[in-house]
């Protein structure tokens, strides 16, 4: 019966082409936005997650709020006391160091280059994992005797020395003041998505080298900021829970209340991303929620029209022993129909225009399945709900009457 | 295709009504219906006391407005009376609800209209199989039974068109399958040849007459003498009330075609 409906229903629908396009017109622009910003909502979510992921979502800078007036000298770190945070939460912070970097230019008897040197600790490559294609990493004894050594992105060695085995190689830079000569130990690769190749794009004139963390404490090994990396494995819960009491440890160590330092997070960045974003798909939402209504209204309007031409129809299949709930359920599956086949068009629609766009500017896009079926769904329902009124009308129509309608 | 034959030959195919004849099909007692339009009430039947025994072949005559439609409708179960009884195989259908109303048209009449009343955009077959979906019989079945019905009314070659690529005697022919299609114990027939020209009234008529042969109570209503001759008893309206209720002992002769219709049910 209900299959015998909907084929009546399609056959209805594909005798009236335009007609039913029309109608189906306001379903297939409501639903087709709907499907297209939540598209572009979940690709730049998982671009901004793959971004954050690569840079490393449990990471964070914790560092006297600049709002903090009497500022005193207990407020920056000593190396000492970053060492012994590591120790007072094993498990748990997996990696600290100053957050510091130094830019320079080095110059090469072929290319002078402008870089950027990120210090580190030796086990940096425990939070950021990157491949060492020739030489060696940062040692701990590198680190702790301040040794002028550095390993380099392989691009930039390439660019630089004309080749990517870089390692022997020496340049001399400025370090606060006085000319260091560094030996080039290693040479890495690091794996990108395709989201942080998109982003890097413009950004690929400095090159990127590590040099030990221990070489960028000026002045006086006083250091102004922590920055640090928790345990990748933990959950958004433990990582938001672990941010908290470190900040209030580090503040009540420093005499301040917690609320006195200042704590970047990863996590609380992508946060606001994320309410950015949804923020956006609620305003989005909105519209199509309209365009939907009217879409609606369009199709109880067709339906109406439906019922009074198709009047002798009705009285001759209530003669034939049709029950209201027959005539009912007939015209309230032709709406659904007609509604649902406007949201299959409107998904086809936007999953080509999505993916188009994607293609353009090489993003894998991001449509969830799920939306689609609700999408599609709730555009059935929507057509049921306007059909409701119509179907009505036809089931109520008077047998006798409606045979003698001309 | 059912052809009209040369020559006719006088005596009818006796009918098989394997000793129902006498049995009630329909028992009216006392029938009054009133039309209310407000200011004014309209007498449209006057106490009508009437039955119709298994098997008969009746025509209904009259003017307009003498209430022979009217009683069509309450016949039908398409319309209530006002008063009195309405006995339908032994049943009182006289206040029954709209729903159960539409299973007993479903079950129990066949209509056949004078403008056919078909689907359009819905094939002969599927056409046919309308009053079984309603009875929801199951789809290979439905195709099964319509199939044959339209085999018995010679359209079998028409199964997959449309009712508009078919002649007006087609398209009735098609509406007689229909009306056959749950088996009922009655089939009511309004002006089947109205829109009909005369060598397709015929066809029509002798098809009616055919399937009275085999066994189905059949109740045309009709204002054409020629159209009730074709009946065996012919039942005159005038006002709201009966006004001659005769046999018809001279029937229109009908052509002995074999092989149509000759196993119905």
């Amino acid at each position: 019966m209900l299959i015998e409906n909907m084929k009546m229903a399609l056959a209805a629908l594909r005798a009236n082409k335009l007609r039913s396009f029309l109608t189906m017109l306001g379903i297939i622009i409501g639903i087709g936005s709907v499907i297209a910003i939540t598209s572009i909502g979940d690709t730049m979510r998982r671009m901004f997650a793959d971004i954050y992921k690569d840079i490393g979502v449990t990471q964070g800078y914790l560092y006297i709020g600049y709002w903090v007036e009497d500022v005193r000298d207990s407020d920056y770190f000593t190396m000492e006391e970053l060492e012994t945070y590591k120790e007072l939460f094993p498990g748990e912070l997996a990696y600290v160091d100053a957050g510091a970097s130094l830019s320079g230019t080095v110059e090469t008897k072929l290319q002078k280059k402008k870089f950027n040197f990120t210090g580190i600790d030796y086990n940096y490559i425990d939070v950021q994992p990157v491949t060492v294609k020739y030489g060696r990493y940062l040692r701990e004894s590198d680190v702790l005797a301040r040794k002028p050594n550095c390993v380099m992105e392989a691009s930039a060695a390439k660019e630089l020395y004309g080749t990517e085995n870089a390692v022997g190689r020496t340049f001399r830079i400025d370090v606060y003041g006085t000319m260091t000569e560094f030996n080039v130990v290693g040479v890495y690769e690091k794996e990108m998505s395709a989201f942080q190749r998109l982003m890097m794009g413009s950004n690929s004139g400095t090159g990127e080298a590590l040099i030990p963390w221990t070489l960028l404490t000026w002045p006086n090994d006083s250091i102004y900021q922590c920055h640090y990396f928790a345990d990748p494995s933990m959950d958004e819960q433990q990582l938001k829970d672990f941010n908290q009491r470190f900040q209030a440890y580090v503040a009540g160590t420093k005499g301040r209340n917690p609320e006195d330092f200042y704590l970047v997070s990863a996590q609380s960045e992508m946060g606001q991303v994320d309410t950015m974003l949804g923020g956006i798909s609620a305003a989005v939402g909105g519209i199509a929620a309209i365009s939907l209504l009217v879409g609606g209204i369009g199709i109880m309007n067709i339906m109406l029209v439906s019922v009074t031409e198709r009047t002798r129809e009705i009285g001759t299949r209530k003669a034939l022993g049709a029950t209201t709930g027959d005539i009912m359920i007939q015209f309230l599956t032709e709406s659904a129909v007609l509604s649902a086949v406007g949201g299959i068009i409107g998904v086809t629609l936007a999953t080509a225009l999505v993916s188009a766009g994607g293609a353009a500017f090489s993003l894998p896009v991001v449509i969830r399945p799920s939306v689609v079926l609700l999408a599609v769904g709730f555009s059935a329902l929507v057509g049921i709900f306007f059909g409701i009124y119509p179907a009505r009308k036809a089931a109520d129509r008077d047998p006798i009457i409606a045979l003698r309608y001309e | 295709m059912i052809r009209l034959p040369g020559k006719r030959k006088e005596t009818a195919v006796p009918a098989d009504t394997g000793g129902r004849e006498s049995e009630e099909l329909i028992r009216l007692e006392n029938l009054v219906k009133i039309y209310d339009t407000g200011a004014l009430r309209v007498l449209g039947l006057n106490k009508i006391n009437l039955t119709i025994r298994r098997g008969e072949f009746v025509a209904i005559m009259g003017h307009s407005g003498s209430g022979k439609s009217t009683l069509m409708n309450i016949l039908g179960c398409l319309d209530r009376p006002t008063l009195g009884q309405y006995y339908l195989e032994g049943q009182d259908v006289a206040g029954l609800k709209p729903d159960e109303l539409s299973a007993i048209r479903n079950r129990k009449i066949g209509f056949v209209f004078q403008s056919f009343n078909l689907i359009s955009r819905m094939s002969v077959e599927k056409n046919v199989e309308v009053p079984m979906t309603y009875a929801r019989v199951k789809p290979a079945e439905r195709k099964r039974r319509a199939l044959r019905l339209l085999e018995q009314v010679g359209l079998l070659s028409r199964v997959s068109h449309e009712p508009n690529e078919l002649s007006g005697g087609q398209r009735q022919r098609v509406a007689i399958a229909r009306a056959l299609a749950n088996d009922p114990p009655l089939l009511l027939a309004d002006e089947p040849t109205g829109n009909l020209d005369s060598q397709a009234s015929v066809e029509i008529m002798e098809l009616f007459a055919r399937l009275h042969e085999s066994g189905v109570t059949v109740v045309v209503v009709t204002h054409e003498d020629n159209i009730a001759a074709y009946t065996h008893r012919i039942i005159t309206f005038q006002d709201g009330r009966i006004l001659s209720d005769r046999q018809n002992e001279h029937p229109t002769p009908v052509s002995s075609q074999q092989g149509l219709l000759h196993r119905l049910t």
